[in-house]
């Protein structure tokens, strides 16, 4: 019998080996047990959430816009990481799993490997509070950081581990800290570009802070489903301060068909629709003023 | 004997599980390193079956936020042992910007560029060839700012 068993265990360890992929519904699912399964009431199912707008914020390319600028690389733009111990609600964690990815990204795109040890420690402890720190690759992020080499795979492996703990979350019916996570990297992306555009005015970044206001509006069209949970009907009224600012902001699109070359061998496609972002000064001092006030009080705790 | 079952069960589902998650990663890491020297920012694994003969082959939809004045790169991999060869699509609304097949002349590409010049959502559809059924990943890295 024992025989038996053991001959069963070998051949369906064997087969179910030889499933190499997954389809996209499954994800990269495994379970884990969660006491957090999305508490707030959803308008749109978990399943629209799952395939919601991507890349509403980037670590990465808000601070490549800064960098691009010749802005130069300044530490009191970052969250402090002093105090993360202190923050012990799923949704604390989640959110501010977002701000520190942002200030990740921007300390991989200046290459301040000093200070990224703390980022990243700050990222496990908080990635380990929501349960996806199975993800985040500590070690390895770390060795990369103290030998202040291999900076591309640094990058590589920063943005990949936040890519799977955001999928993990949608697939694991937490699309609520999902959620909160690109809202967090999203505001800070947008206090970094305010900060910057601050001490040193670009119409570049101006431009690039006004038409924000579109990609506010998918966010939270996202937060909306969640609004009937006290912590994100908080957020929703602190990030709406931001939204009424950009409300004068206005956008226009000169239409045109798209162009395909050829350079190099490769095939380069240029678009020929473009927006034309329309913002005062006054309006940018206030959404830079708005934006500083609201990111300030959503990072203490 | 209950203990024993127990144990085999778990044992499947970890196994499983953990190939399956490792082999998406490494995908993904060599789809992500074939595009060059550029920073990833976003992958889609997919699997899809074969189309109904005659039919609309079937598609995976991803939509993304892209940034005026920054350049991207779309890039598709299609697994090994997948039976369709992948094509990757870029729409804005309902129009199409850029494939990595160009149906008309037949050519292919395993990636390609795309200038913005407008902030907004923007939609990748993921499909195969002739509706075989495969398997793929579609890789979105930032190449600069423009």
């Amino acid at each position: 019998m024992i025989k038996r068993i053991f001959t069963l265990l070998v051949v369906s360890l064997l087969l179910f080996a030889c499933k190499s992929r997954v389809d996209r519904k499954s994800g990269d699912e495994f379970e884990v047990p969660d006491e957090i399964v999305n508490e707030g009431v959803l308008e749109i199912s978990e399943e629209v959430m799952q395939n919601i707008v991507q890349n509403i914020s980037s670590p990465v390319e808000m601070a490549s816009l800064v960098k691009s600028l010749n802005a130069s690389f300044s530490g009191k733009y970052l969250a402090p990481t002093d105090k993360v111990d202190e923050l012990t609600t799923s949704y604390q964690q989640a959110f501010n799993l977002g701000i520190y990815a942002a200030d990740l990204g921007y300390l991989n795109i200046y290459n301040k490997t000093n200070s990224v040890i703390d980022y990243i420690t700050a990222i496990k402890t908080l990635a380990d509070g929501v349960r996806v720190g199975q993800f985040f690759d500590f070690t390895t992020l770390k060795r990369l950081a103290q030998s202040n080499q291999n900076l591309d795979s640094l990058m590589y492996i920063s943005v990949h581990s936040f890519n799977q703990m955001d999928k993990y979350l949608r697939t694991d019916n937490r699309s609520n800290l999902s959620t909160l996570m690109v809202t967090g990297v999203w505001i800070e992306g947008l206090y970094l570009a305010t900060q910057v555009a601050k001490s040193d005015p670009h119409p570049e970044l101006a431009e690039r802070i006004g038409e924000q206001k579109i990609i506010m509006d998918q966010l939270m069209l996202i937060l909306y489903n969640f609004k009937s949970d006290k912590y994100f009907s908080k957020l929703i009224d602190d990030l709406n301060v931001i939204q009424n600012e950009f409300s004068d902001v206005t956008i226009t699109i000169q239409k045109g068909e798209p162009e395909a070359i050829e350079e190099d061998g490769m095939l380069v496609i240029i678009q020929k629709d473009i927006s034309i972002v329309n913002i005062s000064d006054d309006k940018l001092n206030s959404i830079i003023e708005k934006t500083e006030q609201i990111r300030n009080k959503l990072i203490s705790i | 004997m209950k203990n024993i079952l127990k144990l085999i069960f778990f044992s499947i589902i970890f196994f499983n599980s953990e190939v399956i998650a490792q082999d998406n990663v490494e995908m993904v890491a060599q789809c992500a390193a074939s595009a060059g020297n550029v920073t990833y920012l976003k992958d889609f694994i997919i699997k899809l079956d074969a189309g109904i003969p005659g039919g609309k082959p079937p598609s995976a939809k991803f939509s993304m936020v892209l940034s005026k004045n920054t350049q991207y790169r779309f890039s598709i991999c299609t697994a090994p042992d997948s039976e369709g060869e992948a094509i990757l699509q870029l729409f804005d609304m309902n129009v199409l910007q850029g494939s990595t097949y160009i149906s008309a002349t037949g050519k292919e590409f395993p990636f390609f560029d795309f200038k913005c010049q407008k902030t907004g959502v923007y939609h990748v559809f993921i499909s195969f060839k002739e509706g075989k059924p495969g398997e793929s990943v579609g890789v979105l890295s930032f190449v600069k700012k423009l």
